[in-house]
């Protein structure tokens, strides 16, 4: 007795297919990208593409086989094609169900830097005004804990957090706390420039586990360009602070994020270069946001998508390179794409949800108590637009917060399932909504699509990454390594 | 300038979204006169001098979306029983 059905039992059925749902994008005038219902992809010629259509696909070819077994087309009797898709699509959409699992806490706006893109307005280091005070913590720690997500992340944002860590301290001490009962895997980060760093801070974060996400713009004389402060010395304070962090809280437990000023534009070897050499084993090449000072100064107006993405190009280019070279290096924005493109899992990126990961992944609470849907939310806040504030501290239940129509009317009208051309696109699997970026453009939680940086900028990404997977086996190995890493 | 389409070959839909397409470059008006589709076509300001390439580009975008439709339209009985797949056992199915 075999194990398996006999070969012919596996062999096409004479041709005899129907179409499952998918969508298709031109990538040059002969050939298109095809994506199924849930993201996985192939190419294929046009002329493959209308013979799929007009149902003239030869059975017995390669590319037959690769339709059929990546569902795009299924045979009388594939049962399983439809059934997979739903379980992929169940589990691409299975974080939703978790809710809510960042939680920001903005707990001053104080900063001791004065960057000209920065996207929140900062103030200066003594107007303890702009803290949030222990009472606003104590609030926002009982709407964190309301949530139903078995995991929760606390991410300490400013301004400077630590201009104001005896409060970063008491909200940490008091989540322990309440967890004890809670019982959820509990994760705290601290965004910080390193720069007011001292070994008593390092010291709590060691024993309460707190991460460190801090800010690399580049070698010395671009990263203290980017980023001014008294005694122009941010470069050397986040080396010195960084060794330090290290040696107190492990290699790891330090992450770097650059920004893209219209400075780096030329420099991005050197910038990833100083990534690789103070050992960071990757790098997020992060354009400007359209918020706060980076319009305020003209800083975001100063370069287009066109302009980042040939940046963003070299870039990766010159990480391939690298990881050719044996060195294993990640590009980050492009893991997140990849993991979308490759594999079933949603990395759970709020610019890259649809729904939005507005108030769903993230949500904000500000240092004066109101309550906004995401990061980006805040910033226009801090332009004197609160469209997306959802609620505040002192008056707002969960409830309120949650199904605040500020918070649920921009999720569902940016839809992208539903929306004017993403419905069509062939890379809206693995793109997102972000309303508050197109209405912070262009007015509306939508936008314009043909119009839209970000719609360009994804876009542009998807097609540089699809490009060199398609043209070099070898990236393919290395693009599947982003996407899978542990 | 005016692009007649037939009605039997395009659609108004794959029209209209084919236009949406090339909001940034043309403004297409789209009108039904007898069996055609009359597209009135304008460059947007700064997209001139590239007016010949823009429209034979929304030429092919065209044919695209009518192929997006077309499958769209066989794809919708099973696209609906995945989404069913899907959402089964969750309480959010109707």
């Amino acid at each position: 007795m075999t194990k398996f059905k006999p070969l012919v039992e596996y062999q096409a059925n004479k041709g005899l297919y129907e179409l499952l749902p998918f969508k298709f994008e031109p990538l040059s005038e002969d050939d298109v990208v095809i994506t199924n219902f849930v993201g996985e992809f192939a190419f294929i010629s046009r002329d493959e593409l209308r013979a799929t259509v007009n149902k003239n696909l030869d059975p017995s070819s390669k590319t037959y086989s690769l339709m059929r077994s990546r569902h795009f087309i299924r045979e009388l009797g594939d049962e399983a094609s439809v059934e997979l898709l739903g379980l992929k699509t169940r589990t691409k959409y299975s974080k939703l169900r978790n809710f809510t699992n960042l939680h920001i806490f903005v707990v001053t706006l104080r900063c001791d830097h004065s960057c000209q893109y920065c996207q929140v307005s900062r103030q200066s280091e003594n107007r303890a005004a702009f803290d949030m005070t222990i009472d606003m913590a104590e609030k926002a720690l009982a709407i964190v804990f309301r949530s139903p997500n078995p995991a929760i992340k606390i991410e300490f944002q400013g301004g400077e957090p630590l201009l104001n860590f005896d409060l970063v301290k008491h909200i940490v001490l008091r989540a322990k706390e309440i967890n004890e009962t809670q019982q959820r895997d509990l994760q705290f980060v601290i965004t910080t420039t390193l720069s007011l760093v001292t070994d008593d801070i390092l010291a709590f974060c060691k024993s309460h586990k707190i991460y460190l996400s801090s800010s690399l713009d580049g070698p010395e004389d671009l990263h203290n360009h980017n980023r001014p402060r008294p005694g122009r010395d941010s470069h050397a304070r986040f080396v010195e602070g960084l060794e330090r962090a290290r040696s107190a809280l492990g290699y790891d437990a330090i992450s770097a994020l650059m920004t893209t000023s219209p400075a780096s534009l030329t420099r991005v070897r050197d910038i990833v270069d100083e990534y690789l050499k103070l050992g960071f084993d990757g790098i997020f090449l992060r354009h400007l946001s359209p918020y706060g000072f980076a319009i305020k100064t003209k800083s975001y107006g100063a370069y287009n998508v066109e302009r980042w993405l040939k940046f963003y190009e070299e870039g990766l280019d010159y990480i391939i390179e690298i990881n050719k070279q044996g060195v294993r290096f990640t590009e980050h924005f492009a893991a997140l794409m990849l993991t979308k493109m490759l594999t079933s899992n949603d990395p759970g990126f709020v610019d890259l949800m649809n729904p939005s990961g507005a108030g769903i992944g993230a949500v904000v609470f500000n240092y004066d108590g109101d309550i906004y849907a995401s990061d980006e939310s805040r910033m226009l806040r801090e332009m004197g637009d609160t469209t997306f504030k959802i609620g505040n501290l002192n008056t707002s239940s969960y409830e309120d917060v949650f199904t605040n129509e500020a918070l649920l009317g921009p999720l569902e009208d940016s839809f992208t399932l539903s929306a004017p051309m993403c419905s069509d696109c062939a890379f809206e699997p693995w793109c997102g909504a972000d309303p508050v970026f197109h209405y912070a453009m262009h007015g509306d939680v939508l936008g314009r699509k043909p119009e839209s940086e970000f719609c360009k900028r994804i876009m542009g990404v998807v097609k540089l990454l699809l490009e060199r997977m398609r043209s070099d086996p070898q990236v393919k190995t290395i693009f599947m390594g982003w996407a899978n890493r542990c | 300038m005016k692009l007649n389409l037939n009605k039997e070959i395009y659609s108004i839909e794959a029209t209209q979204k084919a236009a949406y397409r090339f909001i940034d470059r043309l403004t297409i008006l789209i009108e039904p006169v007898g069996d055609e589709l009359v597209c009135t076509i304008d460059p947007v300001e700064g997209h001139e001098e590239r007016l010949d390439d823009h429209v034979a580009n929304f030429k092919r975008e065209l044919l695209d979306q009518q192929l997006r439709k077309q499958i769209k339209e066989e794809t919708e009985a099973v696209r609906n029983l995945i989404l069913a797949y899907t959402f089964s056992r969750t309480g959010l199915q109707g």
